[in-house]
């Protein structure tokens, strides 16, 4: 295949007139000792056949391509985007994408016999080279193939490591026009809409593709402020000073962090303007600068002189961040949402946007992290028009103030998706939260739901909990209690697990639905249920077929958290073993034995104080009073809780009682039984056997 | 026709009509529009298809919300109702027809775990 090379591009990119995607050869490829952070950058010298030029910088996102081999002397290239830039008074031409057509194995050798297209301050030194001789030189004929010109002139004036915007961290060639979201090392994992840390260009989202290079506007001298302004778009590490007006899109909160390099402290927030979307992070003092300064939807003009990492901001010593008040024409955020019924196909772990109203919303509960700091969390339940719903958890900050009235739309910029409970999402701390935004998908959305969306009953991606939250439900069914032995130490699959096999999930059992490997990715330090020796956790939904009234109700102690039973004396005084002492009251409290039964089985069980009053719907003084009163009404209690159907969370265990060790099932939890949420685990539970089989 | 609920009667959706034509089987669909002269109605199933009703005694109260349907499938896959009763809203709770349609689908899936024949003889 032969490769016409693009005769004139050479003379127009130095002129910097805009050239489509011109194809060159690549002449000579020179390695510069790394900079300050120690990369290597590539100078490339490239041809169209008629001139050669040798100031192509290959940006180091590229450099694979020379590592790879990719790109070698006599191999021909088609640049797809450079930038013209300034180093140290010398000119530049950044090669930010380029693709390799053919390598120099097919080309075989020099294209044409170019001349060198100097600078000024080029020294020409010619040193002669023989070419590798080939048959085949494609390309403009007319010429022979000569000893290339190398210039060995090095221009090593221009190379001086003196540009403030150190290059990039690692490789990767990001597809063009694409950022795929990628994790920072300890940073928060940057958003797919919005650039990547250390990869790829700046967000696509008003993007033109452009090949010719761009006057990058560098302003001279640090202390001049500019009055150019910069599209973000232009941005890159080798201009340095530059001015950016935008309109703040995400602003995150203040994270603190220590590790053993000590403590610091970053917010980040990302801006946008008519060209793209940028991430600026702002670290130790910065952070109290422009902390208050930043506000989302308002318009900074920001001025840097240092760039840390491509396409993403780092705020220096110098930078100022001025609120600008005339925003005609800077436009206002955009996002692209996932549907809720789209995130099973989402990878967990991905950073996605959502929007949707909150149906409904748990309270704030405190949990202690693993670090042992206490945390903050909320459930939200999201609902959109896909007709899905899913669970998001709030943190921290966002967790407290949020407000659940009048089923808000809320947005989260940011989210995480994660495989806990099937799908659910997490706003972590570098997502931003709107409620009620002012956007046009909310408006769609609010307006769908007051017409349809409210009588819905859409199906949750994520399980139901129990209320702790904090744990997948350990579903058995009766049948499965008495067959599996649950609750036995040391038999088999009834076996109880350690906290420490729990968290490595190693005997996960495959077969039986047990304690499923993503409790590990819980930073919760809740002691677990199972770590009781002997006690076996597990959750039914079962009916409640009787219930023993007769002793459903003894007399305990008075005494604060002294549950004994107390014994009559003569004198009409209660007298307490465990406290040893006499009481004149006692305190109505309930110990009821049920039956409960499911398609499969029934069993006993006890329910004591909490439990017990949730069943019958009254408390112990209560139906101890209507026993002592009112016969019938007392009986009508038990009456109504007959065949009533509720998910219980039990607890079966060996237990000594007078020498004699008798499997008791204790009820720690009464639940009211959503039938469609029941519904949905069963067919899904049909259709995971169907697909096993 | 006391004796169309001595024979069992499938749970179907639309999509399962045409394999019971000329057999008593059960309909679930909510109330989409009924007939000025109230002898007929149209039901739509949890995948949103509807099927005509066919009664023999015009209907004497308002019909609304979800119905569950017992009769026969006539050739023209429409339902002759034998006996009707409307799933009143209880406590909030909406029937919720999709998840009754996927239940619907999974009785038909596995056969061999639903046998209505066995039932039929048993």
């Amino acid at each position: 295949m032969s490769v016409n090379l693009t005769a004139g591009a050479i003379e127009a990119l130095f002129n910097e007139c805009p050239v489509e995607n011109p194809v060159l050869q690549v002449m000579n490829i020179r390695e510069y000792p790394p900079g300050k952070q120690g990369h290597t950058r590539y100078r490339l010298k490239l041809s169209d056949g008629v001139r050669s030029l040798s100031c192509f910088l290959l940006a180091s996102q590229l450099n694979h391509l020379k590592e790879a081999e990719l790109l070698e002397p006599n191999c021909v290239c088609m640049l797809k985007k450079t930038i013209s830039s300034y180093l140290a008074k010398k000119r530049v031409l950044v090669v930010l994408d380029m693709d390799v057509l053919q390598t120099a194995a097919d080309v075989g050798g020099k294209i044409g016999n170019p001349a060198q297209l100097t600078d000024k301050t080029a020294d020409q030194q010619e040193a002669h080279r023989s070419t590798s001789s080939s048959d085949e030189i494609p390309g403009p004929s007319g010429y022979d193939t000569r000893s290339s010109c190398e210039n060995s002139g090095i221009k090593s004036s221009l190379m001086k490591s003196s540009w403030k915007g150190s290059p990039v961290k690692g490789p990767g060639m990001p597809p063009p026009m694409k950022a795929s979201p990628v994790k920072g090392p300890g940073m928060p994992p940057p958003m797919q809409a919005s650039p990547v840390k250390a990869f790829g260009m700046a967000s696509p989202v008003k993007r033109s593709g452009m090949p010719s290079p761009m006057p990058a506007s560098p302003s001279p001298g640090p202390s001049q402020s500019p009055t150019k302004l910069t599209p973000i778009d232009d941005l890159n590490p080798y201009v340095s000073n530059w001015t950016v007006r935008a309109r703040v899109t995400n602003k995150s909160d203040v994270c603190n962090w220590s590790n053993s390099r000590g403590e610091g402290k970053l917010f980040s927030f990302e801006v946008m303007d008519e060209s793209g979307e940028i991430r600026i992070t702002a670290f130790n003092s910065e952070v109290d600068k422009f902390f208050s300064l930043v506000e989302q939807n308002k318009l900074p003009i920001k001025r840097f002189t240092s760039l840390k990492n491509d396409y993403e901001i780092t705020l220096g010593a110098n930078s100022r961040i001025v609120p600008c008040d005339d925003d005609h024409d800077v436009p206002t955020v955009h996002y692209d949402f996932v549907p809720i019924s789209q995130l099973e196909a989402k990878d967990p772990e991905s950073i996605i946007n959502v929007i949707g109203v909150c149906e409904e919303a748990g309270e704030v509960s405190l949990i202690t992290t693993k670090a042992g700091k206490p945390l903050f969390k909320r459930a939200l339940e999201l609902t959109d028009a896909s007709g899905k719903t899913v669970t998001l958890t709030l943190w921290g900050d966002k967790a407290q103030r949020f407000d659940a009235s009048c089923h808000p739309v809320v947005a989260v910029k940011g989210a995480r998706v994660s495989a806990f409970g099937g799908r659910s999402l997490s706003a972590p701390f570098s997502s931003t939260l709107m409620v009620n935004p002012d956007i046009p998908e909310a408006f769609e959305l609010r307006a769908w739901y007051n017409q349809v969306g409210h009588g819905l009953c859409s199906q949750s991606l994520t399980e139901v909990r129990s209320p702790n939250g904090e744990f997948r439900t350990n579903w058995k069914s009766l049948s499965d209690v008495k067959t599996e032995q649950l609750g036995h130490d040391g038999k088999g699959r009834g076996e109880c697990w350690s906290l420490s096999q729990l968290s490595t999930g190693q005997e996960a059992g495959h077969t039986l639905n047990w304690l499923p490997a993503n409790r590990r990715a819980h930073r919760d330090k809740q002691p677990h249920p199972q770590s009781h020796l002997g006690a076996y956790y597990f959750s039914s939904v079962a009916t409640v077929v009787y219930a023993c009234k007769e002793n459903a109700l003894y007399r305990a102690c008075p005494a604060g958290s002294c549950y004994k039973k107390v014994q009559e004396r003569d004198d009409g005084r209660y007298h307490c073993d465990k406290c040893g002492k006499d009481y004149p009251v006692f305190k109505y409290r309930f110990m009821l034995s049920v039956n409960l039964a499911d398609f499969g089985d029934n069993m006993w069980a006890t329910c004591f104080q909490e439990t017990a009053e949730t069943l019958l719907g009254l408390n112990a003084e209560q139906l101890g009073h209507l026993k002592d009163t009112d016969e019938d009404a007392f009986n009508e209690v038990f009456q109504k809780v007959y065949f009533s159907s509720h998910i219980f969370r039990n607890r079966v265990k060996l237990e000594m009682y007078n020498d004699e060790c008798r499997m008791r099932v204790t009820v720690m939890d009464v639940l009211p039984l959503d039938h469609r949420q029941y519904s949905r685990r069963l067919l899904n539970s049909v259709r995971a056997l169907a697909r096993d089989n | 026709m006391s004796t169309i609920l001595d024979a069992p009667r499938p749970r179907v959706n639309f999509s399962l009509l045409s394999r019971f034509i000329c057999k008593p089987v059960c309909f679930v669909g909510r109330v989409e529009k009924v007939h000025s002269t109230g002898k007929t109605f149209t039901l739509a199933d949890g995948e949103g298809q509807c099927v005509s009703v066919e009664l023999n005694d015009a209907l004497e109260e308002e019909l609304s919300g979800i119905v569950e349907v017992i009769g026969i499938v006539s050739n023209k896959g429409a339902i002759i109702a034998s006996t009707f009763t409307m799933l009143r809203e209880e406590r909030g709770i909406l029937f919720d027809l999709e998840l009754y349609n996927e239940a619907v689908n999974v009785i038909h899936d596995f056969p061999q775990h639903y046998p209505f024949d066995a039932a039929e003889s048993g």
